[in-house]
């Protein structure tokens, strides 16, 4: 029988439910219909692999004692009463935009299963530093978001660039798992930095001219015509409706343009910084005006930590120390970067509809260590939220003197994921089903009301 | 402390009351749906209430009802003030809304038992035995009003020899939500079709399978012959849906559909165009026979098998994958019985190097994981649910995935050598290693603490000597009706798409098979037994049948006109799925369409780690190469997209056939493809280069790539097109481009 005849909505309320009879359906859909906090069109999800410093970033103890305390200094912001390192000015001028969390905790300790974590809102099965990645794990925010939410106007819902991550193996809880390739995120890999940036799909293979393609295309249909198979599958026709945007993606300039990161002025391509991160969130910028819903910028393919490339996992290993690592990369990079991107999206009116989301996989050890560097540290950390929807200006939980465990309000990962959906308008409760068919919530967190504004 | 007391002393008195919390409140919180996944039976509960999922757990949840939030929820002294009474009726607010109204009788059974003391049932109060759902199975016409109904019955019986009509207190679920059941049990289909009512009443589950049946007035039953068995029983049901099969398929579709499903691979244009002017009567059941022999058939199998035994380089080495994968294609291409297949592979013990099939086990590093491959691939049982709680929907209780899971300890490893090069990962071994059976470290319960004695899966009193146990398991198992329904149906599901059960791997009464007498014959048949004078088989060689031959099985299925259906539905069976009335529609895989790309334009593959050469069905493994070794082949990407498994799991859900983005850039402007098209020495060159006129170009392409002559509209087009092209190179790719992104070259029909 034709699936197609029971409407999305109508199938997952009643799956949802178990089934039972006509009562609970009717009950969701009458919740659903009354409308859900959610200001938020789009996320841009800023992922900073390898696991940030709160200490030395969002959450400074200036009154800790030697050993803990940052050997940064810290520095009044524009939102009363928060104050952040002193490496980040810039950022300091737009903290009245910002919501910090400063208590989000989990217990892993590895760094693809609290990544994992992290990119999907689920804890992981077990704590491992090679989780596997199977497709029993859940999918990416964006991947749940394309299944429930799409875009409709041609752009795709879930974009995410310009790296894979890995830690030895691909760090799971980059694309849609179970839900199924057809919700995975188009990925880009080339940097936007590059002088010749475009979406490599988008470029034609070499001997062929949108000419040639429109006669091959012409050909195609010919045989098409032959059978009657569109009339009576809908594999076929959904082929068909895969090979139209194909085409129209080559042909239109929709996608071709938000990826055009050329048409910007040089001005502001400077502002956001000549960097891969900086082009990524100017390019997450252009996404969003296009229509893209959920966008996810990695800030580094690899943990790093012992050189200025990569990402934030400053150890001080092999000699290295964080400190200076910190000062002359990863603090510079966002303190040009992340507050241009607030700002340009606040001068363009997207701010209020745009929920940007900075965080890494944990924090780090608030006791330096004998590397003059910090360890991992899922107990407390720091997650920067902007827009969409969340508070400005605002703090939201304590962490201990040392931020080294949550002292008021603590927010465990699920309780975030919880919220950013509720802020997307999506229900976290919502179900999807599994490869073994077991309905599972889209986050069993709880959403935090004080984090919406 | 006086609670507790006056619960106890209230006990006595209440073996005369008349309300039982496990045969009267359990149901009322199951059927007001309380208890449901999405609400308090959620494992994190709903507004700090928490019971057992679906109420598998009568005594926790007395416990639950009754001590908690010092007498809040019952309340014996002020029964309507109790928050089990207020919530559900939207006295006090209630996320879950309004479940039943004040006064009603599940209003009444609660209150009653309140009012009595919430009393627990005693030892001596009767337990429920059976029910039984009348009917079992309904072909329903429609009403003049076009409606489908009809009243359900239910009976259960308890201990005592008692039996209640509990149509009334009984859950009612739809497998799918194409009809309405009240609370009473009254069915009101809304659309023609099929779907299971679930009739839940405290453990007990039983399914009801109704199909809503089209009017049709002037229905006729005008169908050929069956050809064998397969017909007689899948016409049988069709009859009684009224729904007509569509016919046999053309000689040209057959041909093609029968290589892409033994081989993997395409008729070349010449074997294609002398079968179709073949004039003999039993041309296609020859053809089967011969393609069985071909060796691309035990490649095909083998690819089949490997995607479900988890043969990937990372924990199995190179060499542990090349030598499983070999072991395989050999029992293929030999015909192997599957139960001793399966036995072999149940049975392995020793050097990975030396046992091919103890890389079973070396891929299945834990006790869970052995048990749950094992109960999904073999005995078609996901026992996954249970092992948090009892399986929702199924059978399986805790204790029986513990039991089984504990069969599964013997197992352990001597590692002999491991060169991993990633000495943080668990995952990785390089080198050999020895399977060990007989070690005695069952397997804990975590709710006890306990080690849990083994027991086989729904057979819990059989289990050998621990050393010996996985070889009892592994003639147990063989003999076991379920192993062989899970083998027949999955090598159904392996040439027609879709299993009589299916999902393949989820056996349950509340899944029940869209035929279960196809099911029997295809049980029947691959026993060995029943006479193959029924069959209508053409005489095969070494008759008898032996038991459990899959070519045997195959043959059956393949020479039957439900296998030959064409895809296109008449106006009769366009909305069937499950009852095989004609052929359905897919998208080739990922080996099938890269490997028929390379060959019709006979540009070879390249891999990483592999020579210039094999076919993508030929590939043992996933990945041989390590990243900082060499990077994915174009052709490995190619496989990736079109969704290749990475043989993590043991389930045939993890190879894709869905279409995304990806794909159709692959096959528009990705660099393989085009790459190929452009290949200098390829079919195209060598077309081009020939004196052949551009009609016959035209014809050979087209029976390359479609198995088929160009309609006279094609012929006419596509030689214009070249004649018309400066460069009949060019043009040519063109033409080969529009035929390899075709409907019929992408889609299986």
């Amino acid at each position: 029988m034709n699936a197609n005849l029971i409407s999305r909505r109508k199938a997952l309320s009643i799956g949802g439910l178990g089934m039972l009879g006509v009562t609970l359906p009717k009950l969701l859909q009458a919740k659903e219909t009354a409308g859900r906090p959610g200001r938020a069109k789009s996320v841009i999800f800023l992922y900073q692999f390898g696991g940030p410093s709160h200490l030395d970033t969002f959450d400074p103890k200036p009154d800790a004692p030697d050993g803990v305390r940052s050997h940064f200094g810290v520095i009044d912001t524009s939102a009363r009463g928060i104050r952040i390192c002193d490496q980040l000015p810039k950022m300091a001028s737009v903290m009245n935009e910002v919501t910090l969390v400063r208590t989000v905790y989990h217990t892993m300790k590895n760094h693809n299963s609290a990544a994992y974590y992290a990119l999907t809102g689920h804890a992981p099965p077990l704590d491992d530093i090679r989780l596997r990645d199977t497709l029993d794990l859940f999918p990416a925010y964006g991947s749940v978001v394309d299944q429930l939410s799409p875009v409709s106007n041609g752009m795709p819902t879930f974009v995410a660039y310009p790296h894979v991550l890995r830690d030895g193996e691909i760090t799971p809880g980059q694309h849609a798992s179970f839900l199924g390739k057809a919700h995975d995120p188009l990925l880009v890999t080339s940097d936007p930095n590059d002088a010749g940036f475009s979406l490599p799909e988008l470029s034609l293979p070499s001997g062929v001219t949108t000419d040639r393609l429109q006669n091959r295309r012409e050909i195609q249909q010919l045989i098409n015509r032959q059978t009657r198979i569109n009339e009576y599958s809908a594999t076929a026709r959904g082929l068909d409706a895969y090979y139209d945007k194909t085409l129209s993606m080559l042909n239109s300039s929709r996608v071709r343009e938000a990826f055009n990161l050329s048409a910007e002025p040089a001005s502001i391509r400077d502002r956001y910084g000549r960097t891969t991160y900086g082009q990524s969130c100017l390019l997450a910028r252009r996404l969003v005006e296009s229509g893209v819903k959920f966008v996810n910028v990695y800030f580094s393919n690899n943990i790093g930590g012992r050189t200025t490339s990569g990402g934030w996992d400053t150890h001080g290993f092999d000699n290295t120390r964080m400190y200076p690592i910190l000062r002359d990369y990863q603090l510079p990079v966002t303190d040009q970067t992340l507050p241009t991107l607030i700002l340009d999206l606040k001068e363009r009116g997207l701010l209020d509809e745009t929920l940007i989301v900075w965080m890494g996989e944990f924090g780090r050890t608030p006791k330096i260590n004998d590397n003059i560097s910090r360890d991992h540290w899922p107990q407390c950390y720091t997650v920067l939220l902007a827009g969409g929807g969340a508070p400005r200006g605002f703090v939201y939980g304590t962490s201990d003197k040392n931020a080294a465990y949550p002292d008021k309000d603590p927010v465990v990962l699920d309780d975030l994921t919880a919220t950013v959906f509720s802020l997307l308008g999506i229900d976290p409760h919502t179900e999807v089903r599994d490869k073994l068919n077991r309905p599972l919530p889209v986050s069993a967190g709880k959403i935090i009301t004080g984090l919406m504004a | 402390m006086g609670l507790v007391f006056a619960v106890c002393a209230l006990a006595t008195w209440c073996d005369a009351a008349e309300i039982s919390f496990r045969n009267d409140v359990m149901p009322v919180l199951s059927k007001s749906g309380c208890n449901l996944g999405t609400c308090h039976g959620n494992a994190r509960g709903k507004g700090g209430f928490q019971i057992s999922l679906r109420g598998q757990d009568p005594a926790g949840d007395y416990v639950v009802l009754t001590r908690d939030w010092l007498g809040r929820r019952t309340n014996p002294s002020r029964p309507d003030e109790s928050l089990l009474l207020l919530k559900p009726t939207m006295q006090v607010a209630h996320e879950g809304g309004r479940r039943f109204e004040i006064g009603s009788s599940e209003y009444q059974i609660l209150r009653d038992w309140i009012a009595a003391g919430t009393p627990e049932d005693s030892k001596t109060s009767p337990l429920l035995k059976s029910l039984v759902v009348t009917p079992r199975e309904l072909f329903l016409e429609p009403d003049p009003a076009s409606q489908w109904k009809s009243q359900l019955t239910v009976a259960a019986t308890f201990s005592d020899g008692s039996r209640r009509d509990v149509t009334e207190r009984v859950v009612y679920e739809l497998s799918r939500p194409i009809a309405e059941v009240s609370p009473n049990g009254l069915v009101n289909g809304l659309q023609s079709g099929e779907t299971t009512v679930l009739v839940r009443f405290q453990h007990l589950q039983v399914p009801v399978r109704l199909a809503f049946l089209e009017p049709r007035s002037n229905f006729q039953w005008t169908v050929p012959e069956p050809a064998n068995v397969i017909d007689q029983q899948v016409h049988a049901k069709l009859k009684r849906l009224r729904m007509l099969p569509s016919p046999v398929c053309d000689d040209a579709t057959f041909v093609r559909r029968i290589h892409l499903d033994l081989l993997g691979i395409l008729p070349t244009a010449a074997e294609a165009r002398t079968f179709v002017a073949d004039r003999s009567l039993d041309k296609r059941a020859r053809l089967i026979d011969e393609l069985l022999q071909r060796p691309e058939f035990a490649d095909w199998w083998a690819l089949k098998w490997a995607d479900l035994l988890r043969i990937e380089e990372k924990t199995l080495d190179r060499k542990g994958v090349e030598n499983f994968h070999g072991w395989l294609r050999d029992a293929f291409a030999t015909n192997k019985p599957l139960d001793t297949l399966v036995q072999e592979i149940i049975a392995a013990r020793g050097s990975t190097y030396e046992v091919p099939p103890a890389n079973f086990y070396r891929a299945l590093r834990t006790s869970f994981e052995r048990s749950e491959a094992v109960g999904q691939l073999f005995l078609g049982a996901r026992l996954q649910c249970a092992k948090c709680h009892n399986h929702p929907f199924d059978r399986w209780t805790q204790d029986d995935y513990y039991s089984w899971a504990s069969v599964f300890a013997a197992v352990d490893y001597k590692i002999l050598e491991n060169n991993r090069r990633d000495t943080n990962d668990q995952h990785e071994f390089d080198g050999e290693q020895i399977v060990v059976h007989g070690v005695t470290n069952a397997v804990k319960d975590p709710r006890s603490g306990k080690p849990r004695p083994p027991g086989f899966l729904g057979d819990k009193q059989n289990r050998g000597a621990q050393d010996e146990i996985l070889q009892s398991l592994s003639t147990w198992m063989t003999s076991n009706d379920r192993f062989v329904e899970v083998l027949a149906n999955r090598t159904w599901q392996q040439v027609i798409g879709r299993g009589i059960v299916d999902p393949v791997d989820d056996f349950r009464a509340t899944n029940p098979p869209s035929n279960p007498e196809l099911l029997a014959e295809l049980v029947q048949y691959l026993r060995g037994t029943g006479s193959p004078a029924t069959h209508g088989q053409r005489g095969l060689p070494g008759n008898p049948r032996p038991a459990f031959s899959l070519r045997h099985l195959l043959r059956l299925i393949l020479n039957s006109q439900t296998y030959q259906a064409t895809s296109e539905p008449n106006d009769t069976n366009r909305e069937d799925e499950a009852n095989f009335s004609h052929t359905q529609v897919r998208r080739h895989s990922a080996e099938q369409l890269l490997d028929t790309i390379s060959q019709v334009l006979d540009v070879p593959l390249k891999f990483s780690g592999y020579p210039t050469g094999p076919r993508a069905a030929q590939l043992p493994g996933v990945r041989v190469l390590r990243r900082r070794e060499g990077s994915p082949t174009k052709a490995d990407l190619f496989l990736t997209a079109f969704g290749k498994p990475p043989r993590l799991q043991s389930c045939d859900c993890e190879r894709s056939d869905e279409t995304t983005l990806t794909q159709t850039f692959q096959m528009v402007s990705g660099e393989l493809v085009n790459q190929m098209l452009a290949e200098p020495g390829n079919r195209i060159g060598s077309l081009a280069n020939s004196e052949r006129t551009t009609e016959d170009v035209v014809q050979e392409l087209y029976w390359t790539i479609l198995t088929r002559s160009p309609t006279e509209d094609e012929l006419n087009q596509t030689s214009r097109y070249i004649t018309e092209r400066s460069s009949r190179r060019k043009a040519l790719e063109d033409v080969t481009w529009g035929l390899l992104n075709s409907h019929e070259f992408l889609l299986r029909r």
